[in-house]
């Protein structure tokens, strides 16, 4: 037997299959674009293909993500709060403050001892700090986004952009180029931007952290620059990463699927 | 024009009730009294005062002035999904886009000359300044006298003392601009027939408490606050008995069911205001709204011979017109007296009660393991609003809830 979480975001669509003993048989990860059922669609096939299974060996598909409820054939949807919180207790048991950091939100999750979400925070306002911050400032840097992770290698200053508005921070980031100021101090002070916004995040769910794993889930997890900076905004030697923290959500949805089959 | 159209809407609505002469139909009733107030603001003879929340409003119907909160207006606007075209007129004219919108709409309102013209203005300075700014500038704009009700956050002897005699002299003022002088009998009768209504409001709120509540998220909806508006009158009084008879009634034939009520919550502050599926929402995870911050009677029964006096222990006992740890330990007792499983504060916009004590309340409620969430929504500027992220926070704290 088979379980299937798939996680439909703002910028990818994720998929996990596990197995009755929980491993992980198969998972992908595609852009959602703005056809978000053909990206259901395709992480669905690829998880069958990587498996070798058919849709008929899956006993339950539990949907996750804002496009949670566009999945046809699952058996729940789950919000994503709820989803991280369980996918990172499998990847990195023992967390306490899950920081997330997705396409278009960001969220805070304290869990309890007994991996139930205690509180929550998300960002409401405005997508800065998330995934869509990160995409408009490597445009304005001129970078790859994969590049954006090291680019602050050896940066000292104390700049910080301006973490209210990603149109705002975007002109910032063109008016500092032309200000002659050097992209690594510029990356620095983006990633501190962000980190500033999340570690208020944090600090409304958590008003004490010391003492507590801490790790980080959604595709920002993998920008070595803003795990820097949350570090040193959080004041904390260890930020855990999963292998696969872009897929933690999916995870989640995954294993809940076969805890309510059980 | 406006006449016109809340006439068209008392027709209709009486209509509907006469279908029907024994039904209850509290809400029914309700909008029809709202709408009737609707028509008497905008008829050509009446004496209009527009006013801050926590006006004497029983003494002012006994003094024959038709009187009404601005920010009633602005819900108002909000609710018939007509508040927008206010709110770009008073951004264009210069109010900050980020200032409380129940504000926003009300002073486009007054900007295009959408509001009755008043006969005097009555500001109070609880539950917020904002609204005294609305004021002041209506004061300006219609050239109209402006008198300032100043509400001390505590309840002291002084306090009640130093509010008592301007409600006194309040009372003088509105004489002076209505040529009829505050008649003592006339104000007893009303305040008599607050008491009345105040009974009533009581046993609604105590029905509601029980498990399971036998209101659903929407029937209690901005009762608290509105029902200030018919103090004092006899339509006050039959309203209330029609909210407590339909809950009576839904307790009598069983009418709700305890499955839709697996999740117990307490709406902080103001509610939505314009059209927005939230009782769907929370009714899906089987979650509903059994009590508002605003819904309770915190106050003695008037005293029909202290009469000044009474009013201003009624103003003074609402825990937005004290501090915030009045506000925190009302709401814990709310909590607790309604045995509910979370809280919702919708942190509205620009609005410094609801934001600026947002940790204070979380952390009061917390501590007596009430869990809270926290939103930060504008109430009445849909534009602002986003609904899928505000179904997502609803059904992430619902599930964190049930674990
Ligand atoms: S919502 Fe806040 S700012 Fe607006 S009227 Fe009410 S108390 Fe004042």
């Amino acid at each position: 037997m088979y379980f299937l979480g798939i996680d439909i975001g703002s910028l990818s669509c994720d998929a996990v299959l596990i197995d009755e003993s929980k491993n992980v048989v198969a998972s992908s990860v595609v852009p959602t674009g703005v056809r978000n059922l053909e990206a259901i669609a395709r992480v669905t096939k690829d998880v069958l293909e990587q498996s070798g299974i058919s849709e008929q060996d899956i006993a339950s598909t539990i949907s996750t993500g804002y496009g949670r409820t566009r999945v046809a054939n699952r058996d729940g949807a789950v919000t994503e709060i709820t989803c991280h919180a369980k996918g990172i207790q499998e990847a990195v048991p023992g967390t306490r403050i899950l920081i997330d950091i997705g396409g278009q939100d960001s969220k805070a999750i304290h869990i309890g001892e007994n991996g139930n979400v205690m509180d929550f925070a998300m960002n409401d306002k405005c997508a800065a700090g998330t995934g869509r911050f990160l995409e408009a400032m490597a445009r304005a840097l001129e970078v790859d986004i994969l590049d954006l992770g090291e680019l602050d290698r050896g940066a000292q200053s104390d700049l910080v952009l301006s973490s209210m508005c990603t149109v705002f921070a975007e002109s910032e980031v063109v008016s500092l180029i032309a200000n002659g100021t050097e992209q690594r101090e510029i990356a620095r002070g983006m990633n501190r931007a962000i980190a500033s916004r999340t570690f208020s995040l944090v600090k409304r769910v958590a008003r004490e952290i010391d003492g507590l794993t801490i790790s980080m889930s959604g595709g920002v997890a993998l920008n070595s620059g803003v795990v820097r900076a949350l570090r040193e905004s959080l004041k904390t030697d260890t930020i855990h990463i999963p292998e696969r923290p872009d897929t933690i959500g999916a995870l989640g949805a995954a294993l809940i699927a076969r805890e309510r089959n059980a | 024009m406006m006449y016109d159209y809340f006439s068209s809407i008392v027709s209709g609505i009486t209509a509907k009730l006469e279908e029907d002469p024994h039904g209850i139909h509290a809400r029914k009733r309700y909008a029809l009294a709202v709408a009737a107030l609707g028509q008497r603001l905008y008829s050509e003879n009446a004496r209009i005062a527009w006013c801050g929340v926590t006006a004497p409003f029983d003494l002012l119907n006994s003094m024959g002035v038709t009187s009404c909160f601005v920010e009633f207006v602005g819900a108002m606007l909000a609710s018939t999904e007509t508040a927008e075209l206010f709110m770009q007129e008073a951004e264009d004219a210069g109010y900050a886009a980020d200032s409380c919108a129940y504000h926003r709409a009300v002073t486009g309102a007054m900007l295009k000359s959408a509001m009755p013209v008043p006969d005097f203005i009555i500001g109070t300075s609880s539950p917020c300044t904002a609204g005294l700014a609305v004021m002041e500038n209506m004061a300006k704009q219609y050239r109209k006298d402006l008198f300032v009700l100043n509400v001390p956050q505590s309840e002291s002897p002084a306090a009640v003392r130093f509010l008592a005699l301007q409600i006194e002299e309040m009372a003088g003022f509105v004489a002076g601009h209505t040529g009829q002088a505050l008649s003592k009998n006339r104000l007893g009768e009303a305040l008599e027939l607050t008491n009345e209504a105040t009974v009533l409001i009581k046993e609604i709120y105590g029905l509601a408490k029980q498990k399971p509540s036998p209101v659903d998220s929407r029937f209690l909806n901005n009762f608290g606050v509105v029902i200030t508006l018919f103090m004092g009158t006899r339509e006050g009084v039959d309203i209330c008995r029609a909210f407590r008879d339909e809950l009576s009634h839904r307790i009598a034939t069983s009418a709700m069911d305890p499955s839709q009520e697996r999740i117990r919550l307490m709406w902080v502050q103001n509610r939505i205001q314009f059209p927005f599926p939230m009782e769907s929402m929370l009714g899906d995870s089987g979650a509903k709204i059994v009590v508002d911050e605003l819904n309770d009677v915190t106050w003695e029964p008037m005293d029909p011979d202290n009469p000044f006096e009474s009013i201003a222990r009624r103003i003074l006992s609402i825990p937005f017109s004290r501090n915030v740890d009045s506000r925190v330990a009302h709401l814990q007792e709310l909590a607790r007296e309604y045995q509910i499983d979370g809280a919702i504060n919708p942190c509205h916009w620009g609005c410094r009660q609801g934001t600026g004590v947002r940790g204070i309340i979380s952390n009061g409620l917390r501590e007596i393991g009430v869990p809270v969430l926290n939103l930060e929504i504008d109430c009445v500027d849909s534009r602002n609003l986003a609904k899928g992220q505000i179904q997502t926070r609803f059904e992430a704290f619902t599930e964190m809830i049930q674990g």
